[in-house]
């Protein structure tokens, strides 16, 4: 915006007055010289007319000068711009004022526009939460009449059950990737245990497409929000699973490096060609895998990137022929443990 | 004497199943069929545990759980589908013992409900178990036979006491599968049968030959 404050610009804008200026001077010099005036004293009145009027430029170029670039200041120190408007002094003068009307009249009616978004976008994600906890009633219903008739039910009728669940839980998930702290509460979480969780809600899945699952024995703790964490290992077995091999073998493992604990998730599957690596966690990005023939969404890695952003938590993959590797990592937070 | 759950839950199919699972596992189980009257009926049935839903008429479980706390101390069990930290957190506050959301995993539930009434009342599943002459020590992982004892690993020990917990009845191998893996112990189908073969050889090592059978297409019975 500063570039826009120049002396040109200045007197542009003030081309008609200073004509007018140089056309009077003309007539004066005429009139001074007919009436019989010396050179010297024409030159001399118009020189202090010029400098009379140099100066006036001048100096009112500097005052408006001072005053933009207060503002421009101003709201380059404001996270939200459009509050300049709240901040900013009542201008003085005609159109500045009608113009600083314009802007808080602008902003007023933005601000109502965005809050009433706000208030459908709350409407909505309230709703989602409810729709997944309806939704999960029938859901545990059908779980326990299964169970409960363990000799008649096909497995793979549970397994299906599962998918349903994981995919309600996703939409829960998604609801809740946008809003704030509300949602999730930090304290020091076994790992293993978190893992444990991960494995059991996707035991169908795995028992029936001949998965073994390895999990590493470990003690390590994490200040993050388990059940977060848990969604989103259950989301990468999920993609383990989709993307298997012959024999699949998934590793679940947990360490500590530099101070920090990491857990990886590593298989044995067809693994992402380096090209499309570092776009999975693009929305919507499903790459030569999830066309061929599998149903990918493009939306399970966002949301885990998403989800660990939220909870401050480095997720990084890698990937050869060989397999896939997810690495998760909690920063210990100094001002947490102190 | 079987101990005693009350199940406060007002979806009847939720309920009814239930009742089968917790019936078949053993417990005695109680209803609330008026949810005006949950205290009432709670004092009347007097249970050794509760099983609590969040989402009921007329008040919510968080509410049912403090007024419950003020006048009993039997093990109370979350169960709902509301499952954030804040839930969680309420629920411990106000006097729950556990939280177990919705949709649970029945193994999950059994484990806590159990691990509940023996912190709760000390009761102890005997260390022993016993059948057809073979007898599985749970503290030690040793099987024994007519005074021949043999070790076990933790994959063999869970696979035995699981077909001994249901002697006489055919075992699926699905079903040791998912046992083995609520017991975070997860091996695929072939590891299963290398571990049930050599679980057989050790028996006949110890003089119980062809004490597992194998059902064709069905499964395994002691």
């Amino acid at each position: 915006m500063r570039e826009y404050i120049n002396i040109r610009r200045f007197l542009k804008d003030r081309v008609v007055i200073i004509a007018l200026n140089l056309a009077s001077m003309v007539f004066m010099a005429l009139f001074l010289l007919s009436a019989g005036n010396s050179p010297d004293t024409v030159l001399l009145v118009i020189g202090m007319w010029i400098f009379a009027v140099v100066l006036y430029f001048a100096v009112s170029f500097w005052v408006r000068r001072r005053y933009l670039m207060e503002i421009i200041g101003l709201a380059d120190r404001l996270q939200e711009k459009y509050l300049i408007s709240e901040i900013m002094e009542k201008p003085t003068r005609m159109d500045d004022e009608v113009f600083y009307r314009l802007l808080k009249s602008a902003d007023k009616s933005m601000l109502e526009k965005v809050s009433e978004i706000k208030q459908e976008k709350q409407d909505y994600k309230e709703y989602i939460e409810q729709w997944v906890h309806e939704a999960k009633t029938p859901v545990t219903a059908m779980r326990l009449i299964c169970e409960n008739n363990k000799e008649t039910v096909p497995r793979t009728l549970l397994a299906e059950l599962e998918r349903a669940d994981q995919y309600i839980e996703q939409a829960l998930f998604f609801a809740r990737s946008d809003c704030t702290h509300k949602d999730y509460i930090i304290r020091e979480t076994c790992l293993e245990d978190i893992v444990h969780q991960a494995v059991a809600q996707n035991r169908q899945l795995l028992i029936q497409n001949n998965v073994r699952v390895e999990v590493e024995d470990s003690e390590a703790t994490a200040y993050t929000d388990g059940k977060w964490i848990a969604f989103i290992i259950s989301q990468l077995i999920q993609n383990a699973v989709k993307y298997k091999n012959d024999t699949p073998v998934i590793k679940l493992a947990i360490g500590t490096e530099n101070g920090n604990t990491y857990l990886t998730i590593s298989d044995n599957g067809i693994g992402i060609s380096g090209d499309e690596l570092p776009r999975v966690f693009d929305k919507g990005f499903t790459g030569t895998n999830g066309r061929n023939g599998e149903n990918a969404t493009g939306l399970g890695l966002y949301l885990c990137k998403r989800l660990c952003d939220k909870l401050s938590v480095g997720l990084s993959v890698s990937s050869d022929s060989t397999g896939t590797k997810f690495r998760l990592v909690f920063n210990r937070n100094e001002f947490v443990i102190n | 004497m079987a101990d005693r759950i009350m199940l406060i839950e007002d979806d009847k199919t939720i309920c009814g199943e239930l009742m089968t699972l917790l019936s078949a596992n053993k417990y005695e189980v109680g209803v609330v069929s008026d949810f005006r009257k949950i205290y009432e009926e709670t004092a009347a049935f007097a249970p050794q545990l509760v099983l609590l839903d969040v989402n009921l008429p007329y008040e919510d479980g968080f509410k049912v759980c403090a007024k419950l706390r003020c006048r009993f101390d039997f093990p109370i069990i979350f169960v709902t589908s509301r499952n954030t930290d804040m839930d969680e957190l309420n629920s411990i506050m106000l006097g729950g013992d556990a939280f177990v959301t919705k949709p649970y995993n029945t193994a999950i539930l059994l484990a806590k409900i159990a691990s509940l009434l023996k912190r709760a009342y000390g009761r102890q599943e005997s260390a022993v178990i016993e059948h057809n002459g073979v007898a599985l020590r749970l503290e030690n992982g040793c099987v024994e036979c007519g005074g021949v004892k043999a070790e076990l690993t933790k994959n063999e020990q869970k696979i035995l006491y699981y077909l001994m917990k249901n002697a006489g009845k055919i075992c699926a191998r699905a079903d040791i599968t998912e046992y083995l893996w609520d017991n975070r112990i997860y091996i695929d189908d072939n590891t299963l049968s290398v571990n049930v073969t050599r679980l057989r050889e050790k028996l006949a090592g110890i003089g119980a030959n062809d004490y597992i059978k194998t059902k064709h297409r069905q499964g395994y019975l002691v």
